[in-house]
């Protein structure tokens, strides 16, 4: 049986989150693998409240996402403080 | 012109003068870095006589730009034996240069063993002995002493119980717009001020002149869009106002790099727990506030006010660092009993980050329990007593770690590693073991989209990049410490080169100069190499530019370590 992915959600989003009556985390089945685009649209959330999809700990933006069944996903909105957006590899520099 | 006091305590005598031609064109952690690496012998004993303490304002402190209110202290510290620049919010550097103070020196020590309030008006300087009732009081009450005794609107620099004993972790605190304490935390200049046996600088601005602008129709102009990129930014415009700093707690657990139960891992369990969405949940439950300012004019507004069960008032400026230290590292999982903590963190006068790792050693070394915040609380109550103890957890994590032996001691240059794993966000790490100042995640904090010329996107857990950002990082930093700006705005002139521009037009405005983004990065450059210059006639070289060797070993969840050969790090100061 496959095991579903866990969604945490950071700032404001825990509040969406909470307007729903979810838990958070959240876990969701997913077949195989989506993208983060099919995620976010999974969760009926809009792509502009989203800045970065955290995959197993790594930062990713929505469109490079993948997430596949069993992983540890955590939303990010835009609000992350500056330099970690560069350090934690959220933001093109250049 | 700019007025450059020189106070000496040994004799009580003040020279003012105008701004020696050396430092005229310089302001905030420029003008005190370039001031120290000039004027204090590199070897002296950063408690002893020769060592001089400047506070001074930066370029555009106390104009009416938003986020315009810091203030910059400089020596060398007692703390890591190298230079030092710390800085502060609160009302005293916007008093200054309304006063049109650029700089203050205090030099010497007295002969005699009492302390001093100096007094500084429009009149000029005077001495007075430190009320009694104020040796050995917490800085809270201190501060209403003295502005009861000098004028409610007085701005206030203090030391602490640990300032008066000269304990290298001692900071000095400034009253805020509401009295309570900001502080410049870092490096230990709390001792260099208890030194030279000043219990208090008090500030009074009456009949100053106000701040000059040369051009104040391309002054306003510039604020303007200076204004609007900070309240557009999600990050300067909603989540710092809304979570603090602290909202990093949940950010750096999902990345891995949460440093926790002394830097062994860099996830926990419990890190939604003390993260700032449960603290924004909880200060609203409690009738607190959610976002205020530390300095007037502040729109970022990212501190808050942080009441106790019965909604008390217990502290403010509850950073992320402070909670990263006692609710990760320490395993102390209690919001509550973290905001205790800081508030005796202020009130005794340390950093809280330095004594904040201390306690984390303290576990290390058995002295009390992982994870017991009756203890902790306990432990920390030690440094107001002057007990043995106390005293070498008011000297930082360092001293702790020599005291019992320890070999997992996170300093560098006997400075306290904060809540970023260095393993797991590696430009940080090149940051902290290359910068100066010893480790300290600010050294690297500036990023703005003209200055960077890093390509593509940096692999936090890998090495490509990572050299060019700290550097990029430091350089650009050291120019913004520079500005009196709180070092926050950058986190919008990252993505909005406007805010950049208008920045730098504020002060050509000011000063009526036509400085270029170029010139920033130079004003970058020529301080940090000011600062390592100093540190290398005070007998440091590359080989104290490294991390703690217990660093070699995996940190999870990514079994990453920190992999750098020791040429690498030296490649960061290679400009």
């Amino acid at each position: 049986m496959a095991s579903p992915v866990e969604i945490r959600a950071f700032m404001d989003l825990s509040s969406v989150f909470s307007s729903r009556n979810w838990p958070n985390p959240k876990t969701v089945d997913v077949a195989g693998q989506v993208s983060g685009a099919q995620l976010l649209e999974l969760l009926a959330l809009p792509a502009e409240m989203v800045e970065v999809i955290f995959v197993n700990g790594k930062a990713f933006t929505p469109e490079n996402a993948m997430v596949c069944e069993g992983d540890r996903v955590a939303l990010a909105p835009p609000g992350v403080p500056g330099p970690y957006r560069v350090l934690l590899g959220f933001k093109k520099m250049g | 012109m700019p007025k450059f006091i020189r106070i000496d305590m040994a004799t009580k005598t003040v020279k003012t003068e105008e701004c020696p031609e050396q430092y005229a064109g310089l302001a905030g952690r420029g003008l005190t870095s370039i001031f120290v690496s000039n004027e204090v012998k590199p070897s002296c004993h950063p408690l002893g006589k020769y060592n001089k303490l400047i506070l001074a304002p930066g370029y555009l402190t106390g104009t009416s730009a938003a986020n315009s209110g810091r203030l910059s202290c400089g020596a060398k510290s007692p703390l890591t034996g190298g230079i030092k620049e710390s800085n502060t919010g609160g009302t005293f550097g916007q008093k200054m240069s309304k006063m049109d103070i650029k700089a203050m020196v205090f030099e010497g020590i007295p002969a005699e063993d009492k302390f001093y309030v100096v007094k500084v008006t429009m009149d000029g300087v005077t001495f007075d002995e430190a009320p009694a009732e104020t040796i050995g009081m917490g800085n809270y009450e201190a501060i209403k002493v003295l502005q009861a005794k000098y004028g409610p609107k007085v701005g206030v620099a203090i030391i602490g119980p640990a300032g008066e004993m000269r304990l290298t972790a001692a900071n000095i605190s400034f009253a805020d717009p509401q009295s309570n304490i900001r502080s410049a935390g870092r490096g230990g200049l709390g001792a260099v001020m208890g030194s030279k046996k000043i219990k208090a600088i008090v500030i009074d601005e009456a009949g100053a002149p106000g701040v000059t602008i040369a051009n104040t129709d391309a002054f306003k102009s510039a604020s303007k869009r200076f204004t609007n990129a900070l309240v557009t930014h999600p990050v300067t415009g909603q989540g710092l106002p809304k979570y603090g700093t602290n909202v990093l707690v949940n950010i750096l657990n999902e990345a891995g790099g949460l440093p926790t139960k002394n830097f062994r891992t860099g996830r926990n369990e419990w890190a939604n727990n003390i993260g700032g969405e449960t603290m924004a949940a909880t200060i609203e439950a409690r009738g607190g506030k959610t976002t205020h300012g530390c300095h007037a004019g502040c729109i970022i507004r990212c501190s808050q006010h942080y009441n106790d069960k019965e909604g008390k008032y217990l502290t403010s400026g509850f950073e992320y660092e402070t909670v990263w230290a006692l609710g990760a590292n320490a395993c102390v999982d209690d919001l509550d009993a973290i905001a205790y903590a800081d508030r005796e963190f202020d009130d005794v006068g340390v950093d809280s980050i330095e004594t904040a790792v201390a306690v984390g050693v303290a576990m290390e070394a058995g002295i009390i329990p992982w994870g017991d915040a009756k203890a902790m609380l306990d432990l920390i109550l030690e440094i107001r007593k002057g007990t043995p103890l106390g005293r070498i957890l008011g000297c930082g994590a360092g001293a702790v770690g020599q005291m019992y032996g320890l070999t997992r001691v996170p300093v560098v240059k006997n400075q306290a590693i904060p809540a970023y794993d260095p393993r797991a966000v590696k430009g940080v790490g090149l940051t902290y073991a290359t910068t100066p100042m010893g480790a300290d995640h600010t050294a690297g904090y500036a990023v703005a989209t003209n200055i960077l010329k890093v390509g593509g996107f940096v692999d936090p857990l890998g090495k490509e990049g990572q050299v060019e950002l700290s550097r990029n990082l430091q350089i650009a930093t050291a120019a913004v410490d520079s500005t009196g700006m709180c070092l926050f705005v950058a986190f919008a002139i990252l993505d909005i080169a406007d805010g950049f521009n208008a920045l730098v037009e504020m002060i050509n405005a000011r000063y009526n100069l036509s400085l270029t983004g170029d010139d920033v990065v130079a004003l970058g450059k020529t301080i940090l190499k000011a600062e390592r210059d100093f540190n290398k006639r005070a007998g440091f070289t590359n080989a104290h530019d490294r991390l703690p060797e217990f660093f070699e070993e995996e940190c999870a969840p990514h079994n990453v370590t920190w992999n750098f050969t020791d040429e690498e790090v030296d490649e960061v100061f290679n400009f």
